[in-house]
This record gives structure tokens, C-alpha cells and sequence, in this order.
């Protein structure tokens, strides 16, 4: 079923579409529309979950934990502030292996006080181990919400998912998205039945007790283990997700028209979109350009980004965050995922604050790199349309 | 692929408007995205909502800097912001004003259609909420979308914010919207000048941006900017106090949410007209109902 919609109602619909059986609602603009709508869908009877107001987003994550830990399919949202206030509970679910779903609004993190689009509340998150998904369209969305949680309660993984989506970009804009039926989505993801940990009284157990140096090292490589595992799971899940609904979203990264290019961007959220168009117009002018999606930031697609080095002669990061005293978080791990190749990588910094991202911008980009191709390089780190701040 | 810009103001339903338009492309079998630019989100100011509409899936994901139409749900707006600015050679302007196109002057003569979509909400639905009967004028007048679809549209995306009775009032409305447009070309007699705006470079922002009283390029800024930001312009409705019954209760002094009643002495009061924005909060809480809104 088709229907135009805005990113924010296509987060809600996933949770309805997975029934999940918890949710923990604390509101934040631009998120507060997902909530909402997952209220309605309670309120109606559509959703048969327990549908917790919670006070604030550090108890949203902490009521998240305790209900995953009881076998529940748990969901909560989140954007910005609201996220850097969970920091402190997002540590436990990856090592408790507990497979939350969280759609998160990229939305600048204060100050500057702003609500439009920053990737600076989820990337300084990346350590917590958390699997990251980055969409580039409102599809993507309701289709990551979905396999999140196949990828995140396989049993070789075990994680929580953040699934993003850009501050009104995505979040407050409506565009075509077909909903797949819930009895096709039953048949798809079974079941959520955790075997490792569950609060029942018949069995008991100890979780998330205080733990000496003895063992914390080894529940650390639990968790990197079931990341490392995850590539393949995500991997097969979109195949088999592509088979039954028609959309393979091509695993961890996805190519496009990469098959002979020079020189390539990566990308992350919906500036991919648009330089989908950019990409096809330097291709109509012989440019011999690709693009990368970067799908998940974590597990970063180590392998994926290697085989580039082989076949390009210069490779651009977009990031829409910095990492102060280095560059942008994208770029940092390209360049460590590209470690032993020679050839230029720039980072273009762009965007920030929710700055329109536009055709012009990631023009420039691409001569960038074609101008580096040849030996030429201004700055390796390039800060575009910064007033005051050569490129 | 054609491209719209919606202006409106806060609680004018813009952006509501412009999904609208969006689902009925979409129902004619087009692609089609629709979204609001925010700004301060503030009932009464100046918004900017979006629609684009294509045979195929839509990749591009900027703002919107050259639209084909540009469609305007308060006319007062005509005489604040150059709305025809960025238009593309052969655009069209479809704007709320019980005036004909000849008489609407915007600085630039373009196609232009008028309807008194305020006259016509106000009768179909008993509010001056304008963004059902404007999208009946944008489907005569471009012709691009047959109204039923249009009405359809309205339908289905109201309705996710409303009780459906409501949402099939304003398909009604763009209706009769649809009948009445009038298509025409606009005088040009004034110019607009370019609207300025502070761009320092990182260096001259005061660091952290701890703004004192400044006086940059497009105004102040800091404390006290709002002296030349007069506020008034924003309103619909203006409040009108009945000294006559007013007994000093001050309810409105202490409810209105931008401090525009000020007490002249201890026995009456007055409505500062250049920053009341015609919220009726002040209205709604006289016990004395010695408030009356009227429309300006």
C-alpha cells in the first residue's frame, strides 16, 4: 500500500508494522511526531503495546533495558539533546545484548541551539555499541525499522539499532512509500524470543550485576564479536528482505555507479540523494565519478571501503559533524579502513547546523577530487561555504 | 518536474497545504515530495512550505530556489517579502485576495491568479484558515491537477490531523475555490529591495556567538533587535478593548504572551498595536468579554 507520508510517520509505522510490544515515549522536535503517531496507533487499537510516558530520555533508554531484558520487542525514539541525555544508558543494551530499535532524528546537538539537521548527536555515540543505519529516503526508513530488528535479534548478534533519518529533510517531509502488509512482514521477521536473558521468575538470573576486571574484558569481545558478526547478518538479511519486498538495499554500503570510476564520494543520510543527480550529470560529461552510500557506520564497512583502494585514485568523505582537534568522524575511519594506500582523501565538511547541502556544494566535491586525482590539493580537510574559511 | 513555494504564516496551515498538493500529484500517478522550511516556528510569522512534483522518483533533497508557481495564502505577505523572488521565466503567482490579478501589484508583471480564499474559509469552514481553498485555485488556474484529485488530497492528509468531516469541509472549500479563481497578469509599479541579511565571516561573529546590541548590514541584532522588528504585521484578527466594560481584572495583562497590553496608570489600559500579534489569547480570558477580535 502506497502512501505519501513523512519520515517521522514512517518510523512509527515500523513499529506497528514489527509490533512491537514496548514503547517508551519521551518527545523532542523533530522526533515528537513519531511518538505521537505510535500514540495513535495504541490509542486506536492498531498496536497492541505497552506505551510507556516516560520523564525524560535517560529514564526512556533505562525503562528500554528493563523491558527488553523481560523478552519484549522494545522501541523508543529520539533526536539531538534528547539522545546525548541516554548517553550514560546506552552503554548497557550492547553488552546485555539487548535488541532495542531506536529511530533517531539527526538534529544538532547545543549550542548553538538549533533543531535542523546535524549528525553530531549520533556520532559521538558510535562507541557505545550500538548498530548505526544512516537513510537516505522515507522508505528506507520503515525498511530499516523492520530489518533492525531481524538484524538486531539474530542470534549471532544481539544488538540495539539506531536507525537515522535527517531533521525534516526526512523527518518532516512526505514522499510516496509502499507499506508492505503486516501479515508479509509476520512472515518475515519471526517472533522475538531471546534465549541468552529474560526476567522470568521460573528462571532465574543475574543481570547487569557489578562485575570485576575478570570478566568485563571478555563481555568487551562479546560485544565486538556480535558487531563483527552483524556484517554478514546485515548482509543476508537485506538480500532476503530484497527477495520477499523488492528493495535490496545492497548490505553495509551501497555502490552507484562505481563500476568504472576515477575518483568516489561517500556519503552518508539524504545528501546521497542529491549526489545521485551530481554523479549522473558529470557521468553525461565523460567525468568518470561514483558515489558511495554509506549505509551503516557501525559495523563500519572495513572490508567495502579496502577493495575502493584498489580500484579509485581518489577517494572524498562527506561528513555533516566534526570531530574537533581531528575531522570528520566518516573520514577518520575511511582513512583507517584505507590504511597502506596511496591516493588522496579529502573530507568536505558541509552542511552543518542543517545548512542546505546543495547541487552547487557537492559539485564542488567531485572537481575537488578530480583536481586531486591529478596530484592537487588544496587542504585535505575542506570546510565548504564557511564564511571566512578557505575551502 | 515542477516546483511550488507555499508562503504563509504560522497556523495558516502552509505546510499542510503543500503536502496536500503533494498527495494529490501523487494520486494522478506522479512522484512527489512536500516540506516545510522552518524557521522559528511561531504562529503568526512568516513560513515557506514546498512542493515538488515529478514523473519519476525525486533524488534531489535541496530547498527550493526557483520555483514555477509560488502560491500565497495571506496577501498582506505581498507587501512584506518579494514573493515572486526566484520565479522562473513563465511562472505564475496564485495568491488569496478578494483583488483582481491586475490590481495586485509584485513588483514584477507575472501571470497571476486571485481568489478570496479567506471569505471563502471563513463561510465553508468559520476560520480564516486558507490552505484547502488556495490548492482549488492552484488546480484551475495551472491546470496541472484536476480538482478532484486535489480534493482527495486534502482528504487524506487532513484527515491524519483532523476529525474527516472537517477535512471533507475544506475539499469542499477548494471546490469552490476552483469556480471562482480569476487568472489574469499583475501591475508592476514598485520595487522590492533585496532583503539583507548579517553574514559575517567567522572571524568578526562575536565568538560563541554572545551577541551584545549590534547594528550590522540588515539591522540589529542582540538585545533589543525587536525595536525594529515590529511584530504587528503578523496579525488577522485585532483586538479592540471596550473601556466601557473593562474592570481592571488585568487577566489580559497578565495572559498575553508577548506583553503587548500596558497599564496607562491604575485605571486603564492599551493594546500596543505594533507587536500584537492577534493571538485572541486576551479575548479568550476577559471575563468581561470586553475584548472583541476583529478582523483586520
Amino acid at each position: 500500500m502506497k502512501r505519501v507520508i513523512t519520515g517521522n510517520y514512517a518510523a512509527a509505522y515500523g513499529a506497528y508494522l514489527t509490533r512491537v510490544d514496548f514503547v517508551a515515549a519521551y518527545p523532542i522536535t523533530p522526533q515528537t511526531l513519531i511518538v505521537e503517531h505510535i500514540s495513535e496507533f495504541v490509542n486506536d487499537g492498531l498496536l497492541d503495546a505497552e506505551y510507556m510516558r516516560v520523564e525524560s530520555e535517560h529514564s526512556a533508554m533505562s525503562a528500554c533495558v528493563a523491558a527488553s531484558a523481560t523478552g519484549a520487542r522494545t522501541y523508543t525514539a529520539t533526536a539531538s539533546q534528547g539522545l546525548a541525555l541516554m548517553h550514560e544508558v546506552l552503554f548497557i543494551p550492547p553488552v546485555l545484548h539487548l535488541p532495542i530499535v531506536m529511530p533517531v532524528v539527526n538534529r544538532t546537538v547545543a549550542a548553538p541551539i538549533g533543531i535542523w539537521c546535524e549528525q553530531n548527536d549520533t556520532m559521538p555515540q558510535r562507541d557505545t555499541g550500538w548498530l548505526q543505519v544512516y537513510c537516505e529516503d522515507n522508505q528506507e526508513v520503515v525498511d530499516m525499522v523492520i530489518q533492525s530488528c531481524m538484524i538486531g535479534e539474530h542470534k549471532k548478534v544481539l544488538l540495539p539499532s539506531m536507525v537515522m533519518l535527517d531533521a525534516f529533510i526526512l523527518s518532516h517531509t512526505v514522499e510516496p512509500v509502499d507499506f508492505p502488509e503486516i501479515e508479509e512482514v509476520d512472515k518475515f521477521l519471526p517472533k522475538y524470543k531471546p534465549e541468552h536473558a529474560y526476567l522470568d521468575p521460573k528462571r532465574p538470573m543475574v543481570l547487569g550485576s557489578f562485575t570485576p576486571p575478570e570478566y568485563i574484558q571478555e563481555a568487551r569481545y562479546q560485544t565486538e564479536e556480535s558487531m563483527n558478526n552483524a556484517r554478514k547478518v546485515i548482509t543476508d538479511v537485506t538480500k532476503e528482505f530484497g527477495k520477499t519486498f523488492g528493495r535490496d538495499y545492497g548490505g553495509l554500503i551501497e555502490k552507484y555507479r562505481c563500476e568504472d570510476a576515477e575518483v568516489i564520494l561517500i556519503t552518508t543520510g539524504t545528501v546521497t540523494s542529491t549526489a545521485r543527480l551530481v554523479v549522473d550529470q558529470y557521468r553525461d560529461k565523460g567525468k568518470k565519478v561514483g558515489l558511495i552510500k554509506l549505509r551503516f557506520f557501525r559495523p563500519f564497512p572495513l572490508q567495502e571501503i579496502k577493495e575502493l583502494g584498489e580500484q579509485v585514485e581518489a577517494v572524498g568523505v562527506y561528513d555533516r559533524s566534526m570531530s574537533f582537534g581531528t575531522a570528520g568522524p566518516t573520514y577518520i575511519e575511511t582513512r583507517y579502513a584505507l590504511y597502506g594506500y596511496s591516493i588522496p582523501i579529502l573530507n568536505f565538511l558541509a552542511g552543518l547546523g542543517g545548512r542546505d547541502v546543495t547541487i552547487k556544494d557537492i559539485s564542488f566535491m567531485f572537481d575537488r577530487l578530480l583536481e586531486a586525482k591529478k596530484g592537487k590539493i588544496k587542504n585535505e580537510i575542506v570546510w565548504i561555504g564557511t564564511r571566512g574559511v578557505e575551502p | 518536474m515542477y516546483e511550488v513555494r507555499f508562503h504563509g504564516r504560522g497556523g495558516q496551515g502552509a505546510r499542510m497545504a503543500a503536502e496536500a498538493l503533494a498527495d494529490a500529484a501523487f494520486l494522478e500517478g506522479n512522484y512527489a515530495m512536500a516540506f516545510p522550511f522552518f524557521g522559528a516556528e511561531r504562529r503568526g510569522a512568516p513560513v515557506v512550505a514546498f512542493t515538488r512534483v515529478d514523473k519519476q522518483k525525486i533524488r534531489i533533497r535541496t530547498q527550493i530556489y526557483e520555483p514555477d508557481y509560488v502560491v500565497v495564502l495571506d496577501d498582506k505577505l505581498v507587501d512584506l517579502i518579494n514573493i515572486t523572488e526566484g520565479l522562473k521565466k513563465g511562472g505564475m503567482a496564485i495568491i488569496n485576495s478578494a483583488k483582481k490579478p491586475e490590481d495586485i501589484d509584485l513588483g514584477k508583471k507575472v501571470s497571476t491568479a486571485t481568489i478570496d480564499a479567506t471569505g471563502i474559509s471563513l463561510d465553508v469552514l468559520g476560520v480564516p484558515i486558507t490552505n484547502s481553498a488556495i490548492l482549488g485555485a492552484f488546480a484551475k488556474a495551472t491546470g496541472l491537477l484536476d480538482i478532484d484529485s486535489i480534493k482527495k488530497g486534502i482528504v487524506d492528509m487532513f484527515s491524519m490531523r483532523m476529525d474527516k468531516k472537517l477535512a471533507e469541509k475544506n475539499a469542499r472549500a477548494a471546490a469552490i475555490a476552483y469556480d471562482k479563481t480569476i487568472v489574469g497578469t499583475c501591475k508592476a509599479q514598485r520595487t522590492f529591495e533585496k532583503r539583507k541579511m548579517w553574514l559575517p565571516t567567522y572571524k568578526e561573529m562575536p565568538l560563541g556567538l554572545a551577541t551584545p546590541p549590534m547594528k550590522t548590514e540588515a539591522g540589529l541584532v542582540g538585545p533589543g533587535s525587536f525595536i525594529e522588528n515590529k511584530t504587528g504585521s503578523w496579525r488577522t484578527f485585532k483586538p479592540i478593548l471596550d473601556h466601557e466594560k473593562c474592570i481592571m481584572c488585568l487577566f489580559c495583562w497578565f495572559y498575553c504572551p508577548e506583553g503587548c497590553i500596558e497599564r496607562v496608570g491604575n485605571t486603564t489600559l492599551k493594546i500596543n498595536y505594533d507587536y500584537c500579534k492577534g493571538c485572541g489569547i486576551c479575548a479568550n480570558e476577559c471575563p468581561k468579554n470586553a475584548i472583541e477580535m476583529v478582523r483586520e
